[in-house]
């Protein structure tokens, strides 16, 4: 007889100074979808959203004293949330809007660590909302621009009205490089129908199955060391579950705040069932989802986007976890 | 797999239950306070519910959103709501504005003796009782909780990093003392004899200053948070939730440094989330995540009785009436049990 309400779902928004991050918002908040949406905001983001259903929030980002380094969250977060779920009306969704300079990872974090926050919400998905004619240089210039693109599940690039067709091009294949497995929606004034950017269900692991990443062969160009780059690897030969605990669980507690997000399905030496994980930073989510179907090969994929991915010799560890 | 309901053991009422009024109000309970024999209760939906015996209950429409708070200054109610009001409310109805702030939200309150209190964001708010204008009192990051010393002279704030405490110097000026410790503090209480404070943290963990020589220690070994605490009697024990037991750690003689808790089980297993003392005893009353509420005396753990049985939501506000007649039992879900304690 415990406590069975369902779990509000919460939307990272994140996304450069003048991206149309606001644009979006006000959408949210004044179209006709018969759905309550609250929004957190932060008193430095962008002017212009006035509504009830609006929370004014300071970004605090505190470190958990639990030894582990990677585990910093949002302590306006779990304040805020907590008061959110006492309302009488039960919200739809939750979207938090992060500004402009801020790394996302310690929002993600914060639904990970804190047990009422988790018990009550939990993550949806990461958007991005990136502005098609300056993220290339915003790339260059600031590492958070770049990191937001690590971190999104969705990205909208936005304002492609103002953009040449081939240079679009150019900035696509600029954020695949960044970030393989996120869902890019081009947008003119982040006009997408909001089914595509809420109620993702995107870090959910079963939903890791249905949408499949490209999960890319490795071709990498040598980058200069300071760029966020992902890496991925396939085999068809089982793995040895050990084995890969042991490299994966010493990868993440080592290289784990280069390392921004992981997620992958892996096939183990007699193992009926397909597992299937994620995580951001340190923190890892995983589970046996299913047997592998009848009709589909069995094999073993996963992709890291971070920092320094070359200085980790994952292919080597990821090759000595084959179990031949 | 289908779940056969009659399998669980079907639990007889309580005669608390029996005799008391049962009402389903679907809004979660936030907070409670005892206003001589009645009792306050605030709401999610920011309404106000004023129980007194005998009569029927009695409602106020106060906020437009949550009561994040409430405390009692005299016979009034103080709340602070996510609409960003900060109301005094008499237990006629009542209801004057102290102040707003707009979409930032009034996240604690608290009373001295007409002083009142509150703090939004990192800010605190002093209402010295003879002016008009408050005084604002500022802190690096957002504010957990407030609590006045029992002669309301020390002001205690915790935040991310620490305590700080307030206190007016000699020439009326505002002093502050830190007492630092890293992490996020939530709930803060002085002991009622004023020598030690104590801070739930986010952790599951409970950081304790004895204020003499500012000596710090942990108190530790928590399933989960600890939302809720209180000091028994004058500084005997102090109760605490976040455990499946209710963890009473003793603050006489030296302290409870060095010394083992006394720790109170109850049927079922489940988190105690809630804990209120019973006045003049050393007594609590213990409510549950599963909606259940036990009273227990703490040097005598087989003396334990069951007050309400389980509802399925997790107890978040209980008050006895000052004359120690009446208890008022809320949850999550907005189910209220109000009874009489002693039988006729």
């Amino acid at each position: 007889m415990e406590e069975t309400n369902r779990q509000v779902p919460v939307t990272v928004l994140t996304g450069f100074l003048g991206a149309g991050k606001t644009t979006l918002l006000n959408r949210i908040l004044t179209e006709q979808h018969g759905k309550k949406y609250a929004v957190i905001v932060n008193e430095f983001g962008e002017q212009g959203i006035d509504n009830d259903l609006v929370v004014d929030a300071d970004e605090e980002v505190f470190e958990m004293n639990n030894g582990c380094i990677c585990c910093t969250v949002r302590g306006d977060l779990i304040r805020i949330l907590s008061g959110l779920m006492k309302r009488a009306d039960k919200l739809d969704a939750i979207i938090v809007e992060t500004t402009g300079l801020a790394d996302p990872a310690p929002v993600a974090q914060t639904f990970f660590v804190d047990q009422d926050v988790a018990n009550k919400t939990k993550l949806d998905a990461i958007v991005t909302v990136a502005d098609a004619v300056h993220l290339s240089s915003q790339i260059e210039d600031h590492h958070e621009a770049e990191e937001q693109i690590a971190f999104g599940d969705v990205i909208l690039l936005n304002k492609i009205d103002l953009v040449k067709d081939e240079n679009i091009e150019v900035v696509t294949k600029r954020i695949r490089k960044i970030n393989p497995f996120a869902k890019i929606i081009k947008t003119t004034k982040c006009g997408t129908p909001l089914k595509e950017i809420l109620n993702l269900d995107a870090f959910s692991l079963k939903r890791i199955l249905e949408v499949e990443p490209d999960f890319l062969e490795s071709d990498h160009d040598h980058e200069h060391d300071d760029d966020v780059t992902s890496l991925s690897f396939v085999s068809d030969t089982p793995l040895d579950m050990e084995k890969f605990q042991n490299w994966f669980g010493k990868l993440l507690q080592t290289k784990g705040q280069d390392i921004m997000r992981t997620k992958g399905i892996l096939n183990f030496k007699d193992e009926n069932d397909r597992y299937v994980f994620q995580g951001v930073h340190m923190l890892m989510d995983a589970s046996p989802m299913g047997k592998w179907p009848e009709n589909k090969k069995r094999s073993s994929r996963l992709v890291f986007i971070g920092r320094n991915l070359d200085t980790m010799n994952l292919k080597e560890g990821f090759e000595a976890c084959k179990s031949e | 797999m289908t779940t056969d309901l009659n399998q669980f053991p079907q639990l007889d009422k309580t005669k608390f239950e029996q005799r008391g009024i049962k009402l389903e109000i679907g809004v979660p309970v936030t907070s409670a306070v005892s206003i001589g024999n009645n009792i306050a209760a605030g709401f999610g939906d920011g309404t106000i519910r004023i129980f007194s015996s005998g009569e029927k209950h009695k409602t106020l429409k106060a906020h437009k959103g949550v009561i994040l708070c409430m405390a009692k200054d005299g016979d009034n109610i103080l709340t602070g709501g996510d609409d960003g009001y900060f109301l005094k409310i008499s237990l006629n109805g009542e209801i004057n504005e102290v102040t707003n702030f707009g979409s930032r939200w009034v996240d604690h309150v608290a009373a001295h003796n007409g002083n009142l209190v509150c703090s939004s964001g990192k800010v605190v708010y002093y209402w010295d009782k003879n002016k008009k204008e408050p005084k604002s009192l500022n802190h690096d990051s957002t504010i957990g909780g407030l609590a006045f010393d029992a002669k309301g002279r020390r002001l205690a704030v915790s935040r991310y990093g620490g305590v700080t405490i307030w206190k007016k110097d000699y020439s009326n000026k505002w002093k502050s003392t830190k007492l630092d410790w890293k992490g996020s503090h939530n709930k803060v209480s002085f002991s009622p004899d004023g020598k030690y404070l104590v801070t739930s943290m986010q952790e599951n963990v409970l950081r304790c200053w004895r204020l003499k020589d500012k000596l710090d220690f942990a108190m530790s070994g928590y399933g989960s948070k600890v939302k809720s605490f209180a000091f028994i009697g004058d500084t005997s024990y102090l109760a605490t939730s976040g455990a499946i037991d209710a963890i009473c750690w003793p603050f006489d003689g030296e302290g409870p440094m060095g010394r083992k808790p006394i720790c109170l089980p109850y049927i079922g297993n489940k988190q105690v989330t809630f804990i209120e003392p019973f006045p003049d005893e050393k007594a609590i009353f213990a409510g549950l995540s599963d909606g259940s509420v036990f009273l227990s005396q703490i040097e005598n753990e087989n003396n334990t009785i069951m007050i309400r049985s389980f509802t399925g939501f997790e107890v978040s506000a209980i008050a006895m009436t000052d004359n120690k007649s009446s208890i008022f039992i809320g949850d999550m879900n907005g189910n209220i049990l109000w009874t009489s304690i002693w039988d006729k």
